[in-house]
């Protein structure tokens, strides 16, 4: 078993040069999941970047005009219509959803079956709201606005190719992790991750580390979308 | 020592083709004799490395065959030596690289005497636009194509007024007069390439795209396409004729213009052909052949 | 503890040791190896035929798998390519044989064999039998993944075979599938079968994710005892870089082909610019084609190096056992696998210098690429002078390793030509490219395919293959393949552009046919060549000497397990413990010309070992 002492390791980057120079483990003390998830995030932001980085190319040359977002994604108040008023709604539901999932990995680690679990449900509750929000703003654009990934009324015909491709992905993003968000709930709720029961398909024993890496890929999900809302709704 | 003696016969035999080849490039017809120079010195020293690796490699095979009871030398590393292949290969590189990017340089920067010559690609064939007498092509757009307007000129443009047409697959040029080719396409990608004048660049709809170069032989030259653009990208050839300047004025009388073409149209507005019939001027006999095979 | 993690500070006490071993003092700490810092992996034993031959978790049955489904799709390309090398050979010979099916068969051929035959071959096929073994794990780290992982690439195959039988056959655009063309009519299969081929190329790249992170964090977190990263054998390097370089180069793949996806079938205009066809505009605009070559190269010469860099480190283990040498100049051989990844992600544009983009990418482009060369030449170097002063067996692994070297340089050569941008221009689109592409990343990969095959068969099952259907299978391939592509050069030096379902009527291009004859007739032959190949498989595997423990005297840890072949978990009841790099034969003063990696210092007191 590990007799690996993790406070005594060497720090900055002469720890970190022994660490790779070392065998077994090149991350000391790193779960294999948790690794595993970083290196996926890693991945799977050259796929964000990827759609961001042709997004903004093909913004850059267009001829058509782009549609002004704070007009676009104006929501009408009372009879005034508020610039990105719900996508700041949408934006602050995530950002505290991400608390939440904090503050349940910091309940997992602590042993706290229904505090954790509890905060665990507030997230993916949180998550939900947001793809609600998200179907709404959509069904905005599609039936109010007419805009629609072949053409819209604004002007340049990409602008809802992207936004609808690009907030999609984002959108099925949230949706797997809301989707794994309930069942982790469930597990937390049953006890597995107390008694390591074993997964129903993967036959491993279940950890609260589990936790947080589903922690780790919600924080991913956030932070992919502050870039988006920079980049369609800012610019 | 069979496997040796197969392995030199492959150099050799490598060696000896590259001498006695009869498969050699075309005479070349342009200015781009710099090109050649550049894959002949790739040839030296690349060749040079590779007959050196392969030779060394047959002496190992050679010498050090196995034979039992003997042991290999055991020498981990060598900085000294591999210091020395590092700065050798480097040395070769930036032997090759420079001029290779001197030429470049001189590919992407236009003499200012250039003739403009547009080249219009399209499923599949070429078609042509020169300016006029006042040596400037008019402003275009793809959306505007029509028949009255086959290359999609505005029409506000005074340049555009005077701007020859050539609806045909063949294009003349005149010698020693560089030429700076604009490339567009209506449809798909493709490439205007004649292997006389070893430059090329591809059509992109949507983009102008340009190089040159300046022919120097007069002759008849084959326009090939050399971006895949669909099922008869192989038939999709044209023609350059590079001539002398009294045939090329004589030629250049034949044309029509912008304005001509218009006052025609209107005339023949009634038997008008649709712009799809085109497409048959400019394939040769062969691919229209070939392209009814297919369908 | 810490200090027990002072990797240094045990570097020198060993050093000191070695000097007091020699004086009978000391022994007890010389062989010291740090603790297990995991607790052993739990492994998912299947018991039924199903759990333990088809969904099986079991990495190297994965790896079979994976070996057989890449092997499969790679004789598809190869009878593809036959009839490709019959149009142009002997034109007109076979009346199905239209420009239609031509372009269909051009198509698959090259993306059957760049990714369903090699990257699956190598990182699938070699990464999931090798990785485990190699670095002393019991199995991948989340073999249930992994499993999935093989079954994604399994459908993504399907698919891809499904578009031979969809109306409309499948796609004929070009393997690089550039757009406008590939989803409008004009181009074969612009319907169902460019469709299928993008859904294909998701599900390969999701597949491969998951294999992929396994892949990365076996070899990071799950190595064993005294296995350091820099004790590993050059094979699991060139996996390893060659998966990071995959996880960070398949999204661009990924997201070209949503977006094309989304382009043919809502019509949107990502990569679909203004487009007149038959006089009428189609309902596209604005978009970009040049965009999608910018994201397909991005990730596509990655890809190269996903293809290389595997082959690079297999071929230098199979140098070093088969000539009984260390690899020389091991460190840099790393470095330069690590630095050559690294570099490729900077180099894509040289596939696009004459594709009309901005003309001033060709300068930094052209730098990298030839940057690129010097640590391609220095691993060349390496194996070279680990030939020499070796003692080297001339068997069928080592003759496809020569084979590898002569027609990698002779392929790398020729892309110093293709990637310093001035002479690319006049050679571009030729057969030169052609010829090129197929020395460097098709045969030179595939000789090392079959050696490693050659090398690892006696593994795998038990018996050792044929040597004599082996050394005639090696002088057919290589020869025959040499003579294809070697000549083929010079027609791209006539010009003759590539893609041409017939040559005919150019008066400069009838000289070529008389080549273009021979090359086919040699394509016969070598195609041909394979089924030796595939025959001595199946012979050996039944009737085939049996190999015995370590049958090559390796010293790499998966010749070492208990049992031959290796059973799931691998190591038996314990796992092994490293003590060296795997690169020490003829080491002077040891009894046999090789250490096996578990070989504990003590065990070897008078072995001048340099490097640990």
């Amino acid at each position: 078993m590990s007799d690996l002492n993790l406070d005594k390791l060497p720090g900055g980057f002469k720890g970190m040069s022994e660490d790779i120079g070392s065998d077994q483990t090149t991350f000391k003390g790193v779960n294999w999941g948790k690794a595993m998830m970083w290196i996926f995030l890693l991945s799977d932001t050259f796929v964000f970047s990827c759609f961001l980085v042709a997004y903004m190319k093909v913004r850059a040359s267009v001829v058509e005009p782009w549609p002004y977002p704070s007009e676009v994604f104006a929501l009408e108040m009372m009879g005034v219509p508020v610039p990105l008023l719900l996508i700041a709604i949408m934006t602050f539901v995530l950002i505290t959803s991400s608390g939440t999932m904090a503050l349940a990995v910091k309940y997992g680690y602590e042993k706290n079956r229904k505090m954790c679990g509890w905060f665990v449900l507030l997230t993916a509750i949180g998550g939900l709201t947001f793809v609600g929000m998200q179907a709404f703003e959509w069904s905005k654009l599609i039936f109010h606005d007419g805009v629609r990934p072949w053409a819209n009324p604004f002007g340049a015909e990409q602008f809802g190719a992207f936004f609808f491709m690009i907030t999609g992905f984002h959108g099925t993003h949230v949706s797997i992790g809301v989707i794994f968000l309930f069942i982790f709930a469930r597990k937390v709720f049953r006890g597995d991750f107390d008694t390591g029961r074993r997964g129903y398909f993967t036959t491993m024993k279940s950890d609260y580390v589990a936790i947080e890496i589903l922690g780790l890929y919600w924080h991913f999900v956030d932070l992919v979308w502050v870039f988006i809302f920079a980049f369609f709704y800012l610019w | 020592m069979f496997t040796g003696l197969l392995f030199l016969a492959v150099i050799i035999g490598s060696i000896v083709f590259h001498i006695w080849t009869p498969w050699w490039w075309t005479d070349i017809a342009s200015n781009w004799s710099a090109m050649d120079d550049t894959i002949i010195l790739s040839f030296w020293i690349g060749g040079g490395v590779f007959i050196l690796v392969c030779l060394f490699m047959v002496y190992c095979i050679f010498r050090y065959q196995y034979k039992e009871g003997r042991r290999s030398e055991y020498k981990p590393e060598d900085k000294k030596l591999e210091k020395g292949l590092t700065w050798l290969t480097t040395i070769g590189v930036v032997a090759l690289l420079a001029p290779g990017l001197v030429v470049w340089n001189n590919y992407i920067r236009v003499p200012d005497n250039a003739i403009q010559v547009e080249v219009m690609a399209w499923q599949w064939g070429w078609k042509y636009r020169l300016p006029g007498q006042d040596g400037k092509l008019g402003a275009s757009n793809n959306r505007i194509i029509s028949d009255d307007n086959p290359y999609g000129l505005n029409i506000d443009d005074p340049n555009g007024k005077d701007d020859v047409f050539v609806e045909s697959n063949e294009l003349h040029l005149l010698k020693d007069r560089p030429v700076k080719i604009l490339l567009r396409s209506i449809d798909v990608l493709h490439n205007f390439y004649v292997p006389q004048f070893r430059s090329k660049m591809d059509a992109v709809p949507g983009t102008i795209t340009y190089y040159w170069f300046e022919p120097n032989k007069n002759g008849e030259y084959e326009v090939l396409c050399a971006e895949y653009c669909g099922v008869a990208h192989y038939a999709m050839r044209g023609k350059v004729v590079v001539e002398d300047e009294e045939s090329y004025n004589k030629w250049l009388l034949e044309q029509e213009t912008f304005s001509s073409f218009t006052a025609k149209n209107r005339n023949n507005k009634l038997n008008k052909k649709k712009f799809v019939k085109i497409n048959n001027l400019s394939s040769n006999k062969n691919s229209i052949l070939k392209e009814q095979d297919v369908r | 503890m810490s200090d027990e993690l002072n990797i240094n500070k045990k570097r020198k006490n060993q050093i000191k040791t070695k000097s007091s071993a020699a004086s009978g003092r000391g022994e007890t700490d010389i062989d010291y190896v740090r603790p297990a810092e995991l607790p052993e992996q739990d492994l998912y034993h299947g018991h039924s035929f199903i759990t333990k031959w088809i969904f099986c978790q079991d990495a190297k049955v994965i790896g079979v798998q994976y070996t057989l489904t890449a092997v499969f799709t790679g004789v598809v390309g190869l009878i593809l390519s036959w009839m490709m090398r019959m149009q142009l050979g002997f034109p007109d010979l076979f009346p199905f044989l239209t420009a239609e099916t031509y372009y269909q068969m051009v198509t698959m051929h090259g993306m059957i064999m760049v990714v369903y035959l090699l990257t699956a071959l190598f990182l699938g096929g070699f990464g999931n039998y090798l990785i485990p073994l190699m670095v002393g794990a019991r199995d991948m780290v989340f073999p249930y993944v992994n499993m999935i992982s093989f079954w994604m690439f399994f459908v993504a195959v399907v698919v891809l075979m499904a578009s031979f039988f969809v109306p409309g056959g499948p796609t004929g655009s070009g393997w690089t599938l550039y757009p406008p063309q590939a989803i409008l009519e004009g181009t074969p299969g612009s319907g169902y079968g460019i469709l299928l081929m993008l859904i294909s190329l998701s599900l390969f790249v999701i597949g491969f994710t998951m294999g992929g992170l396994n892949y990365v964090i076996t070899i990071l977190q799950a190595r064993t005892r005294g296995m350091s990263l820099m004790r590993m054998p050059l094979t699991i390097w060139g996996i390893f870089t060659a998966t990071v370089l995959a996880l960070l180069a398949f999204p661009a793949l990924l997201v070209s082909s949503i977006m094309m996806t989304l382009d043919k079938v809502l019509e949107t205009s990502f990569f679909m610019p203004t487009i007149i066809k038959a006089g009428e505009a189609l309902s596209y605009d604005g978009g970009s084609p040049i965009l999608f070559q910018h994201l397909f190269w991005f990730f596509g010469h990655p890809e190269v190096y996903i293809v290389a860099l595997p082959a690079f480190g297999i071929v230098s283990d199979l140098i070093s056992v088969h000539s009984r040498k260390n690899i020389f100049g091991y460190r840099m051989m790393v470095w330069a696998i690590v630095g050559i990844g690294a570099l490729s992600f900077f180099v894509w544009a040289h596939h696009m210098y004459v594709s009309g983009m901005s003309p001033w990418f060709g300068f930094f482009f052209a730098t990298t690429t030839l940057i690129i060369a010097v640590p391609t030449a220095l691993k060349v170097y390496n194996w070279i002078l680990t030939l020499w002063r070796g003692n080297i067996r001339i068997n069928t692994v080592m003759l496809f390793c020569l084979g590898f070297i002569v027609t990698f340089v002779n392929g790398g050569i020729t892309g110093i030509f293709l990637g310093n941008v001035a002479v690319d221009v006049p050679l571009s689109d030729t057969y030169f490219v052609i010829a090129h592409f197929h020395m460097v990343m098709g045969i030179a990969p595939l000789m090392v395919i079959f050696g490693a095959i050659y090398h690892w068969f006696p593994l795998v099952t038990g018996r050792l293959m044929d040597e004599k259907l082996g050394k005639w299978h090696f002088w057919v391939t290589f020869l025959g393949a040499y003579s294809i592509y070697f000549p083929m050069h010079y027609l791209g030096f006539i010009g003759v552009p590539r893609r041409y379902f017939e040559m005919y009527d150019s008066p400069y291009m009838t000289s070529a046919v008389g080549m273009n004859e021979f090359i086919s007739v040699a394509a016969f032959i070598v195609g041909a060549a394979q089924f030796i190949f595939f025959y001595n498989l199946v012979k050996s595997l039944r009737l085939g000497k049996p190999a015995g423990k370590n049958p090559w005297k390796a010293n790499s840890l998966e010749w070492l397990t208990p049992d031959v072949p290796p059973t799931h978990g691998n190591w038996g009841e314990k796992l092994p413990v490293v003590h060296r790099w795997a690169y020490d034969y003829g080491v002077p003063g040891a009894k046999e010309d090789y250490i096996p990696q578990t070989t504990a210092p003590s065990e070897v007191k008078d072995a001048e070992v340099e490097k640990t």
